[in-house]
């Protein structure tokens, strides 16, 4: 494990130094040699909060994507194409239109949409003969499709002010967080990675194939439980922060593990610290590319990950 | 065999020619009963009258503008204000004011018109704003013989322009006068007020999160200048551009003027320590005032004005 500690040395490394440029940029210049009361609240008040968002975020989708990868067996698994990050999203969705001021069940009933999501796919996609790409991808497609006319038709009861500010967080929105947003989405990030990372052996062996993964002793059940519920409670969390922030959790584990190979001890933890590296540097071209203006985060994550999701697909 | 086929063909179109010639003779009969005058003074084929609209277009219009349609509910104001609103057939369902307006017939929303429902109003002309999906609907209401006429006021005297023309091709000239002449006095009260005071720097606040604001092809600008006062972002470029909150921070706007809705009844957090909040210069204002380029600019503008300059506005209190 020496050669992870390495890993993550080096990675931590590259992720302040992403994190203190994020920083630097900005729709309005910063000079931190002489910091007055001004630059002080853009750069704390603004700026910082929504950088350690992006982290968080970033990493919470990557590692829900590198543990979906691995336990389905499946490259193009990933939480907004399975649905899960429209589960979540619903589930946020109701809890802005029925219990708006109540903080707490933004991120309770997305977690419990992203939950309801993921097993309605995982079920969808199951067959006898185990699960193909084909089932999966049509499974994930027919749940988010489903999830979205229901968004849309919860929308109709939103009055205009309203559905403005729920279409922008819809599409990826790290700007209107809140300080509790923050907080919930950093204790997820930690729990999740943790707990996913904590089943990597159990999901290399299952990579092979369940019943190999079975007869070395792995509980296939309980391993499975533990990396959807996690992923399930780091989508939550982030979708109820950030809206729907697409491609993350797909493309950040194929990065690692065309790098580094596809051991899992390995390509968790570092699919975090790269997920997180990614949603800062996208974010900061949400918020620079038009300054003063801004775009949604995740049209430029989707941008970047729709043309690499078709190059993925074609080589499969 | 192939004898019979023909004779089937040629019967089906006879029949088909005896059904068109049927409904054809059905609707004007119609048509009749609805306008008794129509027949007894037929308009002259002469007058063809041209108009242009906003967008520059030339418009045609062969005789009288009896029934039309409003895509917008700064439309529909303009339309009532020219002395029309009794020829409006169809109009949005945000179409509230004047209390007239919510008893007519609606025709869905601004963005999402029924296309359907529009035609089978024939209306003579449909007036839309920019705000509407212009291209696609003109075509298909052109090829129904359905004019189409573009509002994009950007001044209050844009609106006055609008109220004349809408006067004009509806033939309301004599009400739309006085209303105008009023309005623009209205204006001018106004303005010699405010023309010498010192110019306040307003940021005004459309929505709280995501932040949005008016920039500068918004048609507020002009009317906040009359007002006696500034927006702090009348150079970021479009009509409502979300800005980033670093950007709005540092305006440091003297007065902030919000977009009354639920959502938008305090200023964002970023203007905390800007003077406006300190000073408590923070006001609200019916967001239907301030939304639509029509008529009610101008209640919008007093507005404004009282509260930007409450020294020179008192005596009227």
């Amino acid at each position: 494990m020496n050669k992870l500690l390495r890993y993550i040395f080096i990675l931590s490394l590259a992720l302040l130094a992403v994190l203190f440029s994020a920083a630097m940029l900005g729709a309005e210049s910063v000079n931190i040699l002489s910091l007055d009361e001004q630059t002080r609240s853009i750069l704390f008040d603004i700026r910082l909060p929504r950088i350690f968002l992006a982290a968080c975020v970033g990493a919470s989708l990557a590692v829900a994507g590198a543990g979906l990868q691995a336990l389905l067996r499946n490259p193009l698994a990933e939480p907004y194409l399975l649905g899960v990050s429209n589960g979540a999203a619903l589930g946020t969705m109701v809890a802005f239109v029925f219990f708006g001021a109540f903080e707490w069940s933004r991120p309770v009933l997305a977690f419990a949409g992203a939950g309801l999501a993921s097993v309605a796919v995982y079920q969808m996609a199951r067959s006898r003969a185990g699960m193909s790409v084909e089932r999966l991808v049509l499974s994930g497609v027919i749940v988010t499709t489903f999830l979205s006319s229901i968004i849309v038709m919860l929308t109709t009861v939103l009055d205009a002010a309203r559905l403005r500010s729920f279409t922008f967080w819809l599409l990826g929105d790290l700007s209107q967080a809140s300080t509790m947003g923050i907080y919930v989405s950093f204790a997820a990030a930690i729990i999740g990675t943790l707990i996913i990372a904590s089943q990597a052996r159990g999901l290399n062996l299952m990579m092979v194939g369940e019943r190999d993964a079975r007869d070395f002793g792995v509980e296939v059940g309980r391993v499975r439980l533990l990396v959807f519920g996690a992923a399930s409670l780091v989508v939550g969390a982030a979708v109820a922060a950030s809206g729907s922030v697409g491609y993350v959790g797909l493309i950040v584990p194929h990065i690692v593990r065309l790098t580094i190979g596809s051991d899992n001890r390995l390509v968790v933890p570092l699919s975090a610290i790269v997920g997180a590296m990614f949603v800062v540097l996208a974010d900061t071209v949400a918020r620079t590319a038009i300054a003063p203006r801004e775009l949604p985060v995740g049209a430029i994550t989707a941008l970047i990950g729709a043309p690499l999701f078709i190059y993925l697909l074609r080589r499969n | 065999m192939i004898k019979e086929v023909q004779i089937t063909i040629r019967l089906l179109i006879l029949a088909a020619v005896f059904v068109a010639a049927a409904c054809s003779g059905s609707t004007t009969s119609n048509a009749v009963l609805d306008v008794p005058g129509s027949q007894e003074a037929p308009t002259p084929v002469s007058s063809i009258r041209n108009f242009m609209d906003d967008l520059g277009r030339n418009i045609e219009v062969k005789g009288e503008v009896r029934r039309v349609v409003s895509l917008a509910p700064s439309v529909t104001e303009l339309v009532f204000a020219a002395g029309g609103g009794d020829r409006l057939v169809g109009v949005t369902s945000f179409c509230d004011f004047p209390e007239q307006a919510k008893g007519i017939a609606k025709i869905g929303d601004t963005m999402n018109p029924n296309m359907e429902t529009i035609v089978a109003m024939k209306p003579d002309m449909v007036f839309v704003s920019t705000a509407s999906q212009v291209e696609a609907f003109t075509k298909t209401l052109e090829q129904n013989g359905i004019l189409v006429y573009v509002t994009n006021p950007t001044t209050i005297d844009g609106v006055f322009y609008n109220i004349r023309q809408i006067a004009d091709i509806l033939g309301t000239t004599d009400k739309a006068e006085p209303m105008i002449a009023a309005l623009r006095d209205r204006v001018g009260k106004v303005w010699t007020k405010t023309r010498p005071a010192e110019k306040v720097r307003v940021f005004v606040q459309i929505s709280r999160e995501p932040l949005f604001t008016i920039g500068r092809d918004s048609f507020l600008n002009e009317p906040l200048a009359k007002a006696g006062a500034i927006s702090a972002t009348v150079d970021v470029e479009t009509a409502f551009p979300r800005l980033s909150k670093e950007s709005a921070l540092v305006l440091r706007p003297e007065a902030i003027i919000l977009s009354d809705s639920e959502d938008n009844r305090e200023p964002n957090e970023v203007f905390k320590d800007s003077p406006a909040v300190k000073n408590g210069r923070v006001y609200r204002i019916d967001a239907d005032l301030i939304s639509r380029p029509g008529p009610r600019l101008v209640d919008a503008l007093e507005k404004l004005a009282a509260m930007l300059h409450p020294d020179l506005f008192k005596r009227e209190e």
